[in-house]
This record gives C-alpha cells, structure tokens and sequence, in this order.
C-alpha cells in the first residue's frame, strides 16, 4: 500500500474531519434522551400469560377485508414493525385500511422455561385466533408470520387451515438446512438440551450470535459510521431506535427454543413432513389458503434458499413468492421498501378479496 | 508433650505425621480453652482454623501445600464429607480447562481469518492502487475483506464444531455451577430452583386441569331485589 505524501495529507485531514463529526456526533447524542418506539395507538385486547395480543386504531376507511394478525417472532421484540412514525409497516398497513392485531409473545422469564413449542404455536396463538374470529362473528382471517413468527404461522394453518383465510410468511425458514444458513450450520453440533438445562436462553446469548454472523460490520463498520452523521439529530435517533431494537432480544423460554432448534434447525422436520405439534402432524400440504412469500435477497439471517422452497410443499394453488432487494431488517424500514412492501401486501391481498 | 524426641531419627513422613498429630491435640486445647474465655471472642480470622494450621504445616512440608488434593490423583472419586462438592468444584475446573483450550483455539482460527483478511486487502490495493481514494474507502474495502475472509472460515465445518464445543462447554459449566447455587440455597434456607421449578410444574399442571375440564353451565343470576 503506498503512503505518498499526498495521500498522507488526506488520511490526516479525513481523520481530523471524522474527529470534528465525532465530536458533533456525541454532543448530539448527549442531549438525545430515551427514544420512542411502537408508538401507533394500540390496545391490549387479550392477554394471557406474558402474550398480549394488540388491536390497533384505524388509520383510514376500512378497506373491507378480513382482520389481519400479525404473529411475530419470539427472538425479538415486534415493534420492529412500528419502529417510528414515518417507517411502520404496521402504519401503512393501517393507512390501506387494514383492521391489524399484532400477538407480542412478551419476556418470558423462569415461569415459562417449561412451555412448550406446541404450547406456543397451538396454545397462546390459536386463542388469540379465536379471540379475533369471535370479536368479528368472522370463520377465518388473514395471519401474517414474521420470520420465526412465520415458521409458527405455517404450523398453525396447517394444523388450523379453516381458520386462515389467506397467509403471507415474511422472511421465513422453511427449509433450514440449506448451504448459505450459517445459523443452521452452527446449531447442528450444539447441545441444545444441555444449552436448556439450566433454564431460559439469555437474550444476550441470542445477540452474541447475530453479531456473530458478520462480526466486523455489525461491532465495528456501523459505530464508525455513526461518526460520519454530523450530527444530524434526525438520522441519530433512527439510528437509536434500531440500535434499542437490536439488543432488546428476549430471553427464550427453555423447552421450546429447545424444541424449536432441535426440530426445525437440526431436524429439518417441518419441510420433511415429520414435524408433530400437541399430538397432530403438521403437514404442509394441508395449507390451502392463498399464500404469499415475501423474502429478501439479501437477508443474512433467513437466506432466501431458506424460504423459496416453501411453494413446492404447500397444498394451496394460490402462492405467490415476492423477492424484496433488501436485508431481513431493511425490508420493513428501508428507504423504498417500508412502503412498497406493505403495499404490495394490500394489493395481494385485495385481489383475493 | 514434645514429638522432637522420640521421633527425630524416624521417617521424616512419620515424624511429621506425628508432630502434626500432638500438635493439633495442643492446638485443639488451646482453641478450646479461647473459646470458652469470653474476653477473646475475637478469634483472628485465619485460614484454616487454628486447630488444623498443624495439618497445613504437615501438608506443605511434604511440599502438596498448594495442590489441589483432586489434582493429585486425577481420576479418583472424591472421598467424606464433602465429596459432592469436591466433584463438583473438580468438573467446574475441568471445564474451565477445557474451556480455556477451546478459546485458545478460536482465538487462533481468528487470527488465520485476519491473516487471510489481510492478504486479500494487499491484493485488491495492488491491482487498483488508485481506486481506493480516501481513508473512508480504504477502511470500508478492509471491511469488505475481512467480512469475507471470515464468512468463508464461519461457514466451515471445523468452524461450526468448535463453535459447538465452546457452547456446550459453557452450558455444562452453567450446569455444574446451578448445582453449586442450589446447594448454597439449601443451606441458607433460600428458595431454591429446584423448588421455584417444582411451583411452577404445579402451576402449569392446575393450569391444563382447569382448561380441561368442562365450562360451568351458565345459570342466570338472579338480580338483587332492590
């Protein structure tokens, strides 16, 4: 690598920019406080245990379709999907006229190391379907699943596919032994009871790993970054919000994150057919509502190979797959994507209305 | 009572064995006789106790003093009074052993990865030294490498395994010591895990009981005559 003197001076002078950045950085910081999040007007309208299941107020017109509940995954919080004002996709959801329940799985503590995945699945949200089906004298509705929350959703339909009118799965693993998963390549030589034995999964544990999957971008490259916003309060609390969100991970109840690694990651049960939930098989053929897959090309966490095979399993004739060039947390508050993506949800699902 | 006498010319391992002993018998009278005087309650906090110090001078002639009895003969299972703990403590050591190979390691198949980071980064500059204009676009290019030298090492199969073993290690550990903290709950008349986890069980139980069974019928209620 060469040092010319010209370039000296550039290293020099770029370095003492990045230090008056800094410093505009910190001060800004100083006087940020606590951010906001999920701060759509909602209410609980069940709750059980640590789950509460949310009813948000309506933002428009009713569009006229079927309530739509969202399931989110239990490894983070869902307020990912209402992060600020201008990037919800719960917000856009509302603006079409969506009637939107959000089931928030909570934080679980020692009470619930011993629930079960089934419990989960075909306990806390089969209730909180039936509470939505009852309050609207309504035999189905619309569930979309989020990730792991995705993953819970199929089994549910499966199990439950007179109660879904129509499934959307976001940045779901169907297939979780595909060559790029990196996560499932690391869970198969753990001990995951051994992991459980002495009770929940810390939250922090949980972070560790993301950071893991790209460890120079996500404790170094991105805090460097940050240095180079000038300041910008705006852009700072964005900044914060996510940073609040990324290491706002749950503690996960034992017995079923155990079952949930040993069965989807180490077993690859679900898209084998040989997956069994409270005593019923769940067989994804047995899913035949309309059903869109949303992926995203670049996502770190579900590669799309995780999630593109889920068509060819399924029993429903309506399917449709929709890549986003986007990151498995860029899709719902990246810069074009935080309004294409709901929208092309609504429009999906007024077609089958 | 003296031991120097008689024993002198013995085993050094006898005459010390039974120095230790007439000691301790003094050591035992003395500590007895301190504490049944009030006006030296104040007993100096020493490690151990006074009346086993002979035991400690015994042991550390004999040049073990500073062994872990469990290191001396590896493999052997712990003996008395205490041996729950000493398994225990002895597994913990185990696997921090164990632990400390794993890390060393991955701490090792991490430098490889900055190594091979490196090597990429020299290539890239040399084959396009003016691409990378600024120190913004040098660092981001180092970036880039090391993202990548280190995904190739992650997604390998050695990587994953010991990954695994450092995890696995860390639960057991977790395990062993949970044991420990229940043991220490015990004796101080603590809520325990065990016992908060058996409460628990029984909540869960009663909970699916009372899902189970059938719904009252729901007998209209009278309203209070006013």
């Amino acid at each position: 690598m060469s040092t010319a003197p010209d370039s000296l001076a550039e290293l020099l002078q770029s370095a003492a920019a990045m230090q008056a950045s800094g410093r505009s950085v910190l001060k800004t910081m100083l006087g940020l406080g606590e951010v906001e999040v999920g701060t759509s007007e909602k209410r609980c309208v069940y709750s059980e245990d640590k789950i509460r299941l949310y009813r948000y107020a309506p933002l428009a017109r009713s569009a006229g379709l079927k309530p739509l509940l969202i399931c989110y995954a239990m490894v983070n919080r869902p307020y990912l999907l209402d992060l600020q004002p201008d990037r919800s996709f719960i917000r856009e959801l509302l603006h079409a006229g969506l009637d939107v329940y959000l089931l928030d799985w909570g934080y679980p503590d020692g009470a619930d190391r011993f629930s079960s995945f089934d419990e989960y699945v075909d306990g806390y949200l089969r209730r909180c379907v039936e509470f939505v089906l009852k309050e609207h004298a309504i035999d189905s509705l619309t569930l979309l699943g989020v990730c792991q929350g995705g993953t819970m959703s199929l089994c549910y339909t499966a199990l439950h596919p007179t109660q879904v009118a129509q499934l959307i799965t976001m940045v779901t693993p169907v297939d979780f032994k595909t060559p790029e998963n990196l996560l499932s390549k690391w869970a198969q030589h753990i001990d995951i009871g051994l992991l459980t034995q002495s009770g929940n999964v810390s939250g922090d544990f949980l972070n560790l790993v993301y950071l893991s999957l790209m460890p120079f971008r996500l404790t170094q490259q991105k805090y460097v970054n940050l240095l180079q916003m000038q300041g910008d309060r705006v852009q700072l609390e964005n900044f914060m919000r996510m940073e609040k969100w990324i290491f706002d991970s749950p503690d996960q109840p034992a017995t079923a994150f155990r079952e949930f690694i040993q069965w989807f990651f180490q077993e690859n049960r679900l898209i084998r057919g040989e997956l069994t939930l409270a005593g019923k098989p769940v067989r994804l053929k047995d899913i035949t509502a309309p059903l869109l897959n949303i992926f995203a090309s670049k996502d770190h966490l579900v590669p799309p190979s995780a999630s593109i095979p889920l068509g060819a399993h399924i029993g429903s004739k309506d399917y449709e797959a929709l890549e986003i060039d986007a990151g498995h947390i860029g899709l719902y508050v990246g810069g074009k994507t935080r309004k294409t993506v709901p929208a092309a949800v609504t429009a999906w699902l007024q077609k089958r209305n | 009572m003296s031991a120097q006498g008689p024993f002198s010319g013995a085993h050094a391992f006898s005459a010390g064995f039974l120095k230790a002993w007439v000691d301790q018998a003094g050591a035992i009278q003395d500590f007895l006789a301190r504490l049944a005087d009030q006006s030296s309650a104040g007993l100096p906090p020493s490690m151990p106790p006074p009346h086993l110090a002979p035991w400690k001078d015994f042991v550390d002639r004999l040049g073990m003093g500073s062994v872990n009895p469990a290191e001396m003969f590896p493999g052997v299972p712990a003996l008395g009074l205490g041996r729950e703990y000493q398994e225990t403590a002895q597994r913990l050591l185990d696997l921090s052993r164990q632990f400390q190979q794993r890390y060393a390691e991955f701490a090792q198949q991490n430098a490889a990865v900055m190594q091979d980071a490196f090597h990429v980064m020299k290539k890239r500059v040399d084959a396009a030294p003016q691409a990378l204009k600024s120190p913004a676009e040098l660092y981001d290019a180092w970036i880039d490498c090391a993202e990548g030298a280190y995904a190739q090492a992650a997604h390998s199969d050695g990587f994953a395994r010991l990954l695994a073993e450092l995890c696995n290690i860390s639960s057991a550990f977790k395990v062993e010591r949970g044991k420990l903290t229940e043991q220490l709950a015990r004796h101080l008349d603590l809520p325990s895990r065990a016992e908060v986890d058996s409460l628990h069980r029984q909540v869960r139980a009663l909970t699916a009981a009372l899902r189970a069974a059938p719904s009252p019928r729901g007998k209209p209620t009278k309203r209070a005559k006013k």
